[in-house]
């Protein structure tokens, strides 16, 4: 039970504690921030997690993920990642492989997450152009990525429009099917498939702003004020009462 | 004679009557405040964690004191798989998890009046619990119709574990490695939901409620925010999560 807490009770509401704070409920953190859940693509077995923070044009972005392949011809392996844009804003399927090797290659993932928007290399370029420079791209079969980039004002735009996905290539080629071991890079001729094919997948989603509203206060003032009426209102009785009792026994 | 009779016998009745009153009203009285619920004031901070002694967080009102690293123990991460239930065995916490959403203004939705207006809810666009980053679970610390599925969340402090049953049939065990609580004006979104400063591949948990009730508005004026890392994972097969 819960009425106003205007309602004033004699005797009862004095004793009962009211919990008060005063500070403003305003809506807190400006900006726009994203995230996702870095997903496996291929069977990959990687997974990981992407942020991005735009304040104004620029972005602070941030991308872990481990259990891709670490080695390739003796280096590090060179993962190529991306916001592709424009797209679906969704991470491609098995019903994307058109061809059936078994593989969806960054072709077939097209329709799916779009065009690269922002490549998010190491160091320099961050344009689409470089976006299979595997010089800049992050190596190893794990990483933790951190690099403040300006964005273009399509990633921008699809980042508002839900658009935007963050996208790591570079796959393991033993666990290719046998088609697909032999075919060469959709992008890349000069590499095999696996090199440049999807590993990770994930479109970016606005993480919520500022806190959440998980209560009605319910249970932080005072409950049972009925109760607490009725028996205050009994207790100022008896005590008229007995003010009246007295007055008869004055009069006698 | 007769009068004093009179005045005797009303003198009487009106004792009586006076003693049956207070005795009625200190009863009423007493069980009203004993049926006085309160949800348990979560400290400002307990615990520790990672994003606060990198200098990326929000300044929190309390520097951490107790040392814990939860990366080194963390585990390998799962795939997704949405989740059904959670206990929470400290404060007697079982509720099924239903997947949320944002509200139009982009804050987080709540559970609505109706069949889940008391159950947990997950952030559809965080990560399962199990996977890498920080999935967020939310819940009332109370309703119209009283204490909530959150209610004594402040009760929970470091160590506490929290169990998360997903449709796959894993069970995901979180430890607690701090509890917060932040004014809603100053709630720091990138460290709770984006987990700024830790490590994002390591499976991640908050559970988040209300706090500081301000009786002047109407309103809570806080979060509480409990930070959990996962520690264990049962595969128990395909179980059910009524």
């Amino acid at each position: 039970m819960r009425t106003s807490l205007r309602v004033l009770v004699p005797l009862a509401a004095a004793a009962l504690p009211f919990a008060v704070m005063a500070a403003p409920a305003t809506a807190a953190d400006g900006g726009s921030s994203y995230q996702t859940t870095l997903n496996p693509l291929n069977h990959s077995g990687g997974s990981g997690m992407a942020t991005v923070s735009v304040h104004g044009t620029s972005a602070d972005i941030k991308v872990s993920w481990t259990g891709l392949p670490a080695k390739f011809g003796g280096g590090p392996y060179p993962h190529v990642q991306h916001i592709h844009i424009a797209g679906q804003g969704s991470c491609p399927t098995m019903s994307d492989d058109k061809n059936n090797d078994g593989v969806i290659s960054t072709t077939e993932g097209g329709p799916a997450y779009g065009a690269i928007g922002t490549t998010l290399s190491t160091k320099g370029d961050t344009s689409p152009a470089a976006g299979t420079n595997i010089k800049i791209a992050p190596g190893g079969g794990s990483t933790s990525y951190s690099r403040t980039i300006k964005l273009s004002s399509d990633t921008l735009s699809s980042l508002q429009d839900g658009t935007g996905v963050v996208v790591v290539h570079g796959l393991d080629p033993a666990t290719l099917s046998k088609k697909a071991q032999k075919e060469k890079s959709d992008l890349v001729p000069s590499l095999p498939l696996a090199a440049t094919s999807p590993a990770l997948c994930g479109a970016l989603s606005s993480m919520p702003s500022g806190g959440v509203a998980t209560g009605t206060g319910s249970t932080s003032g005072v409950e049972d004020l009925g109760m607490l009426a009725v028996g205050g209102g009994l207790l100022a009785l008896a005590g008229g009462l007995l003010v009246s009792r007295r007055r008869a026994t004055a009069g006698a | 004679m007769v009068r004093l009779t009179a005045v005797g016998s009303r003198r009487g009745a009106l004792t009586a009557l006076a003693l049956v009153a207070a005795t009625v009203g200190l009863i009423l009285i007493v069980t009203a405040v004993l049926a006085q619920v309160r949800a348990p004031q979560p400290p400002r901070a307990v615990g520790q964690i990672d994003a606060e002694h990198t200098g990326s967080a929000s300044a929190s009102a309390v520097p951490p004191s107790v040392a814990s690293t939860p990366g080194a123990t963390g585990k390998r991460p799962l795939l997704a798989s949405l989740p059904t239930r959670i206990t929470v065995p400290a404060i007697g916490v079982d509720s099924k998890v239903l997947p949320i959403g944002l509200a139009p203004d982009r804050t987080l939705a709540v559970p609505q009046p109706g069949p889940n207006l008391n159950r947990a809810a997950w952030f559809k666009n965080s990560p399962t619990p199990g996977q890498p980053g920080p999935a967020i679970i939310e819940g009332h610390v109370d309703s119209d119709q009283g204490p909530s599925v959150f209610f004594k969340l402040g009760q929970l402090r470091p160590g506490d574990t929290i169990h998360v049953f997903r449709k796959d049939g894993i069970e995901v065990v979180f430890t607690v490695n701090a509890v917060r609580d932040y004014k809603k004006s100053e709630f720091p979104t990138e460290v709770v939901y984006g987990a700024a400063g830790e490590d994002p591949v390591q499976p991640l948990l908050r559970l988040i409620t209300c706090s500081d009730f301000d009786a002047s508005i109407g309103t809570h004026t806080g979060n509480e925010v409990v930070f959990a890392h996962l520690t264990a994972t049962h595969h128990k097969g395909a179980r059910s999560t009524h």
